[in-house]
């Protein structure tokens, strides 16, 4: 349905989106996941035709957004990261003039409407003032605007920012309904969204893609080899000699000392091998009790810093 | 088009802008007319059109500073520019709307040449060609007003540029006893013009060589046209001058001698303006 085809944009001699490729399918809700400034705005707003790419291409069913434009701005709607407000209409005002703009046509332009304001919950503010409302209203006006004219595609670039939790919640719900009958591409650069959100991700850093798959293949490629954190009560050098014995251990990390007379190591395994039994029976025959054991799976959120964070970096943190 | 032309009308409607451009015309008008022809006594309708053009200078900006500058600042123009609206519907609706803003303002003072007429005939054919040429005269003005607003995002800088832009126009024709009119003032004149394309092209092209060149051809070009003909640079800045001049066109309109060719020149000075708009937000979406 869309195909990003080594999409570049260049700002002077800085690159804000290289090389990117993607397609997304029909019905599908595309997550599109980076840190602030990675080139999901940019990479949207070239998508939508609000800007042109450097190189590279877009087409939306196969029609180029160059080539044919009206055609292809008919089938989409799109949020942008600020929703495109007059403050000094009112709500009813701004959306008949979006439904005009769209060239809805004046027949349904009612019953669409009422559908929409149904959706966003936005009827009890119908004739006020744009400029009087709240961040979260005016982000959902801004979703209603997008939904006008029933687009084949839906771009939402950051379509929860300003809102509060209770409402977080109740948008995500409505994407996941929307995306019943429209495909989706979303930005963020917040995980827990994403994941709940969408069937497949993308993660960009410095405008190119970093990962891509569905939320569980990329939390289980990343953490093939699992991570144990232990607290032992025993002397270190016997304790890291047992555990040195071990087959299937691929690095001992001795964490220091947390508690007297115990000793925290962080043991990585080799892939597919479960360490936990090993260590127990090696260290209950030498009869240094096992205080604490906790495997540490990657979370998105580690996946997310581990591939939009130089290495060195990391480091540091750690 | 349409859909953009009511918008803007009704915003001119919401905010003040549109009262204080007709509050501000019609007391300016009213002034003019009631102490140039009533108190005076005075039939002659059309000098007072001619004289109250100067509010253009100070009325255009107020009316034209947001049309385009607003929506960049607000990111608006990211809900017209992704619909599938043209640029050109967008850019020409929202000029017909300031242009309208003006026809309602002027139509209000169809009711002095009435007023006249209950103290003795007027001249109606000379008024009606004195209000063609007026109202071609403001629509130019509000071309580059509209143009001004796509440069930029802040709407005084907008008013300031467009202000004085429109003063340019207006002191243009009366430079012209302090312009030099030698050789070789015109040789330097042309010479800054053509650095100019030359420096347009470089920014468009990217390309030293086609640059180099056409500098060259420029330079032969003016050579040559300097052998060919010694007096080709006499007053070139005066020539110049007198053909961009809008205030020269008017005068036929308020004189009574209505033709052709000043109604061409300012229906394609519009064009040319709203066409330099509409490629400065293609531009701008390019870069």
């Amino acid at each position: 349905m869309i195909q990003v085809e080594n999409l570049t944009k260049r700002y002077g001699q800085h690159i804000a989106v290289d090389q990117l490729n993607f397609t997304v399918n029909q019905g599908e809700i595309l997550g599109f996941l980076g840190p602030n400034g990675a080139g999901k705005s940019t990479t949207m707003n070239i998508i939508t035709g609000y800007i042109s790419a450097t190189s590279g291409s877009v087409k939306i069913n196969g029609l180029d957004i160059l080539e044919q434009p009206q055609a292809v701005k008919q089938k989409i709607g799109y949020l942008p990261e600020f929703p495109p407000l007059y403050g000094e209409m009112t709500v009813k005002e701004y959306l008949d003039f979006v439904s005009e703009i769209k060239h809805v046509s004046p027949n349904v332009k009612q019953a669409n409407l009422d559908k929409i304001v149904d959706l966003v919950k936005i009827a009890d503010v119908w004739n006020r003032l744009i400029k009087n409302l709240s961040k979260g209203y005016k982000q959902r006006i801004g979703l209603a605007q997008a939904l006008i004219g029933n687009p084949e595609i839906l771009i939402l670039d950051e379509p929860t920012v300003g809102l509060d939790p209770k409402q977080i919640i109740e948008i995500r719900n409505l994407i996941k309904d929307l995306g019943k009958e429209h495909t989706i591409i979303l930005s963020s650069h917040i995980l827990p969204e994403v994941s709940a959100v969408c069937e497949r991700l993308i993660i960009i850093n410095n405008g190119k893609i970093v990962a891509g798959d569905t939320p569980e293949n990329l939390s289980k490629n990343l953490s093939a080899s699992s991570k144990l954190s232990l607290r032992v009560a025993g002397p270190k050098d016997q304790v890291l000699k047992i555990l040195n014995n071990l087959t299937g251990v691929k690095e001992i990390l001795p964490q220091g000392i947390k508690e007297p007379n115990t000793i925290d190591i962080l043991i990585e395994a080799e892939k597919d091998t479960d360490l936990r039994r090993p260590i127990f029976n090696a260290l209950s025959q030498s009869n240094y009790p096992i205080l604490m054991m906790r495997s540490l799976d990657l979370t998105l959120e580690d996946i997310f810093l581990h591939v939009t964070t130089e290495e060195e970096h990391l480091e540091e943190v750690s | 088009m349409l859909a953009i032309l009511k918008r803007e009308l009704k915003t001119y409607f919401l905010t003040p802008v549109g009262y204080i451009f007709m509050g501000f015309f019609l007391l300016i008008s009213g002034f003019f007319f009631a102490f140039g022809n009533l108190f005076q006594g005075n039939p002659s309708y059309n000098s007072m059109l001619g004289t109250i053009t100067f509010v253009f200078m100070i009325l255009v900006p107020i009316l034209t500073m947001r049309l385009l500058a607003e929506e960049t600042r607000q990111k608006t123009d990211q809900l017209l520019l992704t619909s599938p609206l043209r640029v050109t519907q967008i850019v020409l609706g929202k000029y017909l709307a300031a242009v309208a803003v003006f026809l309602l303002t002027v139509a209000v003072t169809f009711v002095y040449p009435i007023i006249l007429s209950f103290y003795g005939s007027i001249a109606i054919a000379e008024i009606i060609g004195g209000y063609i040429g007026f109202l071609l005269l403001g629509a130019s003005f509000i071309a580059v007003g509209l143009f001004v607003s796509s440069l930029t995002e802040n709407q005084v800088v907008a008013a300031v540029v467009t202000f004085s832009m429109l003063l340019f126009f207006w002191i243009m024709d009366g430079l012209h006893q302090y312009l030099p009119n030698t050789t070789t003032s015109g040789i330097v004149f042309i010479s800054l013009l053509l650095c100019g394309l030359v420096l347009i092209i470089h920014r468009g092209a990217k390309n030293l060589f086609i640059t180099v060149l056409t500098g060259l051809v420029s330079a032969a070009g003016i050579t040559i046209g300097y052998f060919v003909n010694n007096f080709l640079y006499d007053g070139l800045i005066l020539k110049f001058i007198e053909r961009l001049s809008l205030l020269k066109r008017f005068e036929p309109f308020i004189s009574g001698n209505l033709s052709l060719g000043p109604v061409v020149f300012f229906l394609s000075f519009i064009t040319f303006f709203i066409f330099l708009t509409i490629q400065m937000i293609e531009k701008r979406r390019w870069n």
